[in-house]
């Protein structure tokens, strides 16, 4: 089955891309014009604006994650096997921050004293990690909000963890990255599974975007449909016209947007 | 909808903080504790502004969601900033966190894991000092407040309201302060009236009066005043305080009377919390 990957992120309002706390990888790395024909494998993660190092621990997540995933898939058909690849994660970050903060010491920028208490409590964010076999199923595992949809024959088939837009209004679970305590994120975790056939097609997002995509299914709308053409298009700057179009209408809350499309047409 | 625009580092908002310098301040707060009201106070608007440091830290540093001002009243009315920031009023959180006038070494005690207490230092940055002598020109530092919130929305049109906090253990003795309380009020951005809150201190033992909605249960015309100076809660904050424990309805003030420590710093965390951070 060929598969054409696109990823579109935008920051919020008023900060930089540098300043974006999503964050999502894809293997195999390919441009979003070019087909795969094998296995895929998707993490998002969505950092915690109100946690340090947010941006770090969500791109370490979706790194580790998916490497986790390449290396054994079955490690998203169980909460207990999706908890062990955090504790990968938060091992992955505990050698990431022992680096970041003996650079801070080395450019004489030491930790300040109102950066400790947020070190302490450590950073904060969901995941979402998906995988495409090769053998026509999918496998997905998730803690928080960051979704996936499934669309099949111009409807939704599935959602994922979360399907509907009111439930994505209140506090979303969230890994702490000092967390290993695997049962209680098993506990908090979610897991799916399920087919796909050709034409499929499969929309990542992280609150933001998973929102505006809930309301306008629950308004009996194709939000697809935009989102592929967005996707097809490829342009980071369409995108976030169109982000900002939907800001603007009080149809998006102000958040970091990210979408991976896996289009299966 | 009033008080739910987005605070950001393009769009931040402000805290102005009026402490009562008055040589009543002197006096212990009331309940158990030795402290003098002065201290409490300082080390409770101190806390907050750890806090806040905290809070908006990032790893390029304090992001400026907020401006803050500490303005004491007594002998005079004015910045109550200590060490690098004397003299200034409004002052971006960012160089805040980065001048406190001294961190001092404060030892806490804390549970050593077997049931008892440990005691362990801790650090604690200062910013203002406790200072009490003269009178209490309340008038005077609500006008002067007044002054700071009106120029701040003149830059900053489209911003969650300015709030001012009013920490006193007395009446003025500058005249009615009604009045330089409503034009406070008076002023607003396009997402609604600055917010007035007004916080007693306590020096008996009298059962604190924290976020009444009427005053009819206030002992006497010196605190009706107060209330009737304060502004309701907008929704988020009355929201959180509920989640604190109070009473709460929709005509609930940001109001305490006869506060204890624990009221003042309730009263602080309440009255701040500004939660839409972008």
């Amino acid at each position: 089955m060929w598969a054409y990957v696109s990823t579109l992120s935008v920051p919020k309002d008023g900060a930089t891309a540098e300043e974006c706390e999503d964050a999502s990888v894809v293997v195999p790395l390919i441009a979003s014009d070019e087909p795969t024909d094998g296995p895929v494998s998707v993490a998002v993660a969505d950092g915690a604006s109100e946690s340090l190092l947010a941006r770090p621990w969500a791109r370490v997540l979706v790194d580790s994650t998916v490497e986790a995933v390449r290396a054994k898939p079955e490690v998203l058909h169980s909460e207990a096997g999706f908890a062990r690849v955090v504790l990968g994660a938060v091992d992955d970050w505990d050698t990431w921050l022992a680096t970041y903060i003996a650079e801070r010491e080395e450019t004489a920028r030491p930790i300040k004293w109102y950066e400790q208490p947020g070190l302490e409590r450590g950073a904060y964010a969901t995941l979402l990690a998906f995988h495409l076999t090769d053998v026509g199923l999918w496998h997905a595992a998730a803690l928080g909000d960051s979704c996936l949809f499934q669309v099949r024959a111009d409807s939704m088939l599935r959602a994922f963890p979360v399907d509907t837009a009111v439930a994505l209004g209140t506090s979303p679970a969230l890994l702490n990255s000092r967390n290993r305590d695997d049962e209680l994120i098993a506990s908090n975790a979610f897991v799916a599974g399920g087919d796909y056939q050709e034409g499929d097609q499969f929309f990542l997002g992280t609150d933001a975007l998973a929102h505006w995509f809930l309301t306008e299914v629950e308004q009996e709308d194709c939000p697809w449909e935009v989102l592929r053409d967005l996707s097809a298009a490829g342009s980071v700057d369409e995108f976030a016209e169109w982000v900002a179009t939907e800001r603007a209408g009080g149809r998006m809350k102000n958040d970091d947007v990210t979408l991976v499309h896996v289009d299966l047409g | 909808m009033a008080y739910s625009a987005e605070i950001s580092r393009v769009n931040p908002t402000c805290f102005v903080f009026l402490v009562d310098q008055s040589a009543s301040m002197n006096d212990p707060i009331g309940g158990d504790s030795p402290q003098r009201k002065a201290d409490v106070v300082a080390d409770a608007i101190n806390r907050l502004l750890t806090e806040l440091s905290v809070k908006c830290a990032k790893e390029e540093g304090v992001r400026d969601y907020f401006h803050v001002a500490v303005i004491g009243y007594g002998s005079s009315v004015g910045s109550a900033y200590a060490g690098a920031l004397a003299g200034r009023d409004l002052v971006p959180l960012s160089e805040v966190a980065d001048n406190p006038a001294r961190v001092e070494e404060r030892v806490k005690k804390v549970p050593d894991g077997a049931g008892g207490l440990v005691e362990t230092t801790t650090r604690f940055p200062v910013w203002m000092d406790p200072v009490a002598n003269a009178g209490t020109p309340m008038g005077r530092a609500l006008q002067y407040a007044e002054s700071i919130v009106s120029k701040w929305l003149v830059d900053h049109p489209g911003c969650f309201p300015p709030i001012v906090l009013n920490l006193t253990d007395g009446e003025a003795t500058d005249g009615d302060p009604d009045g330089p309380a409503s034009g406070i009020r008076a002023h607003a951005s396009a997402d609604g009236a600055a917010l007035l809150f007004n916080l007693h201190v306590s020096a008996g033992d009298a059962e604190p009066v924290t976020f009444p909605d009427t005053d009819t249960t206030l002992p006497d015309a010196y605190s009706k005043t107060l209330f009737g100076m304060s502004s309701v809660l907008p929704t988020d904050m009355r929201s959180y305080a509920a989640t604190q424990g109070f009473s709460v309805s929709d005509a609930t003030r940001g109001f305490v009377y006869n506060a204890d420590i624990a009221s003042i710093v309730q009263f602080l965390d309440i009255g701040t919390r500004a939660t839409d951070l972008r």
